[in-house]
């Protein structure tokens, strides 16, 4: 734990040292809400009907799922890309040669991703509530829950990422699918029934999509927890499946790295 | 250093003072395939074609040595540091850090040893030194405030501690080696490896960084180093011992002089008027020397020859005698000292004559 925090407070420094680009990415954030506002107000009608049990409200339905599509891409990308700086920086080799344990120096590099994502986050919603988006505060405790569920599905996409970048110097195309298919294809933009026949089949494949309407559903219309848990129960099957995956393939790419020598190698 | 898995006629014997042994090679071999097309892998998906890279690399070094290794780009240094480091697997044999395999007890070599990684980006650059050497204190296992005190003493310890508060990217080259030289002995390690420590200096600062490492890391942090090097000069002045390593091959290993002096003993260079005496080929014609050359003209006029006497200095003394019996004129006599650089090379040839002659 001591480890992980010294890697979060090293990477917060060095964010903090860059202070100008940590504001303009604040003010960015507030300012890319307005559109999205007006966006969202002019499709209000032709919205209203199909998101009724998603709060009904189009601008609060695509906020969160904004902010839960940017906790899925630092879960996606953060792994690979701490792996990818660190081997062309030479850190990872640092670290690696350490006594700590490689889940406490990934956990400790992502750390300050996760915080600044959560931050973002933050910004996001207060621009929301004052834009009048209106959320059930008594479901923090709930939300919370899935929204980490969410992020622990999707943090084995990384994982996976990561071994291909650890064995082949490359993770290929898989980050940017999951995420293209997680955006289109689990509800973040419109709800999934709205879509083609075939397609919400497609969407089931994907954990996104019982956690969009899981959250939204607790947080925008103030369901009881106990009538999404079907949608969290899956959740947590992907969560479980997703990571035992991952790690068995973490294992292995760490395995092959050095065997072939590729651990650390520019 | 006991010897290797590949004698040669240059085996150092085992020092008189037997300190304990601090790492232990044994019979380490390591291959990478050979990257293929995608023609070539198409059309023989299975045929795999590798490169040693490590061929039976035995050694062992005491604690407290400064141990060298010598060679080549591509001879193998680096891997097998990496194999140390336990960042590589070996396919071949086993090596011992303190006790502890490299293989079964990976985490408790990490505690033990440190790789001085040279690269110096590999530093938190927006971080000031000793921020840096507080973070890798508690990686290492150190609580906050242990690894702050720790680094104090090691920013003092590398001459820069009036310097630890700024950011690393205001850092001359000099003093960021330095930085990576106490980050690596912020846990305290027993063993360190320095793989070409001075490549990004200039010659001024890579004499005081020497003067350092033999000073404060040998002399007074009693470490175990293992230095990876082609630099000559680097290694004369740093090594107790050095082994020569080429195509991944332990050629050769003992002291530097010793090295030298085995192979460089029979060369003698001499100053005389007229190259082509007669004098010169009877030598040659008897066998007493051999691979005669003439190397130059000084600027008095004296032509210098190179020669080799096989016999020592006796037959040396004889061969001058034998020339100022025969009235050759000769200003000068003495025996090459060879270079690091032309030992090496002469321990490969060697060694691929050696070959030659068994095939």
């Amino acid at each position: 734990m001591r480890e992980c925090w010294a890697l979060i407070v090293a990477s917060w420094k060095t964010a903090l040292s860059y202070r100008l680009s940590m504001a303009f990415s604040l003010v960015s954030l507030i300012v890319g809400i307005v559109p999205v506002y007006f966006v969202a107000r002019a499709l209000q009608t032709t919205m209203a009907k199909s998101i009724e049990l998603q709060g009904g409200e189009y601008f609060a339905f695509l906020l969160i799922g904004m902010v839960a599509l940017t906790f899925i891409m630092t879960a996606v990308n953060a792994i690979p890309g701490v792996i990818t700086s660190g081997i062309a920086t030479g850190t990872l080799e640092a670290l690696l040669s350490t006594r700590a344990s490689l889940p406490e120096l990934v956990s400790g590099l992502i750390g300050y991703n996760f915080m600044w994502t959560g931050l973002r986050s933050l910004v996001m919603l207060a621009a929301g509530l004052a834009l009048g988006v209106h959320l059930v505060w008594g479901a923090w405790l709930p939300t919370l829950f899935i929204m980490a569920l969410i992020v622990l599905a999707y943090l084995p996409f990384g994982i996976f990422a990561a071994a291909l970048q650890l064995a082949f110097r490359t993770a290929g195309p898989l980050p940017s699918a999951v995420l293209v298919a997680s955006s289109f294809l689990g509800g973040v933009y419109y709800p999934t029934h709205v879509m083609p026949s075939w397609l919400p089949r497609l969407s089931d494949a994907i954990p996104l999509t019982y956690g969009l309407r899981a959250l939204r559903m607790t947080l925008l219309e103030g369901i009881p927890f106990t009538a999404v848990i079907p949608d969290v129960a899956t959740l947590i099957g992907f969560v479980l499946f997703l990571t035992a995956l991952s790690l068995f393939a973490l294992t292995e790419a760490l395995h092959y790295a050095r065997r072939s020598g590729t651990l650390a190698q520019y | 250093m006991t010897e290797t898995a590949t004698p040669t006629p240059l085996e150092a014997p085992v020092p008189a003072a037997a300190r304990p042994v601090s790492v232990v090679l044994d019979g380490l071999g390591k291959r990478f395939p050979v990257r293929r097309g995608w023609m070539q892998m198409m059309r023989h998906p299975r045929r795999i074609a590798y490169t040693p890279v490590l061929q039976n690399v035995s050694a062992e070094v005491y604690e407290g040595e400064f141990f060298g290794l010598l060679g080549p780009n591509g001879a193998g240094k680096t891997t097998l540091f990496k194999i140390l480091a336990t960042l590589v697997l070996p396919d071949a044999g086993t090596a011992s850090i303190a006790g502890f395999d490299i293989i079964q007890e990976a985490p408790r070599v990490r505690r033990v040893l440190a790789p001085v990684i040279a690269d110096e980006r590999s530093l938190y650059w927006r971080l000031s030194a000793r921020e840096n050497l507080e973070l890798y204190g508690v990686l290492q296992g150190l609580d906050r405030r242990a690894a702050g005190e720790r680094a104090d003493d090691l920013l003092r310890v590398v001459g820069l501690d009036d310097t630890g508060i700024k950011i690393v990217a205001s850092f001359s080259s000099g003093m960021k080696q330095r930085l990576l030289i106490a980050r690596a002995l912020i846990g305290g390690p027993r063993v360190l490896l320095l793989d070409e420590p001075t490549r990004s200096l200039d010659p001024i600062s890579a004499r005081q960084f020497r003067a350092f490492l033999r000073e404060e890391i040998a002399g007074r942090q009693k470490c175990t180093v293992l230095l990876a090097t082609h630099n000559t000069e680097e290694a004369l002045e740093l090594c107790d011992r050095v082994a020569v390593l080429d195509h991944g091959r332990m050629l050769a290993t003992g002291t530097a002089a010793r090295l030298a002096r085995e192979n460089g003993d029979e060369r003698y260079r001499l100053w005389m008027r007229d190259p082509r005496q007669p004098g010169i080929a009877a030598l040659v014609e008897r066998g007493v020397a051999r691979d005669v050359e003439v190397r130059g003209v000084d600027d008095d006029g004296w032509s210098i020859l190179e020669m080799e006497i096989p016999g020592g200095p006796d037959r040396a003394a004889q061969v001058l005698a034998f020339l100022t019996e025969q009235n050759i004129p000769i200003s000068r006599f003495e025996r090459v000292t060879l270079s690091l650089a032309d030992l090496i090379q002469r321990i490969v040839e060697r060694q691929d004559r050696s070959e030659a002659a068994d095939a």
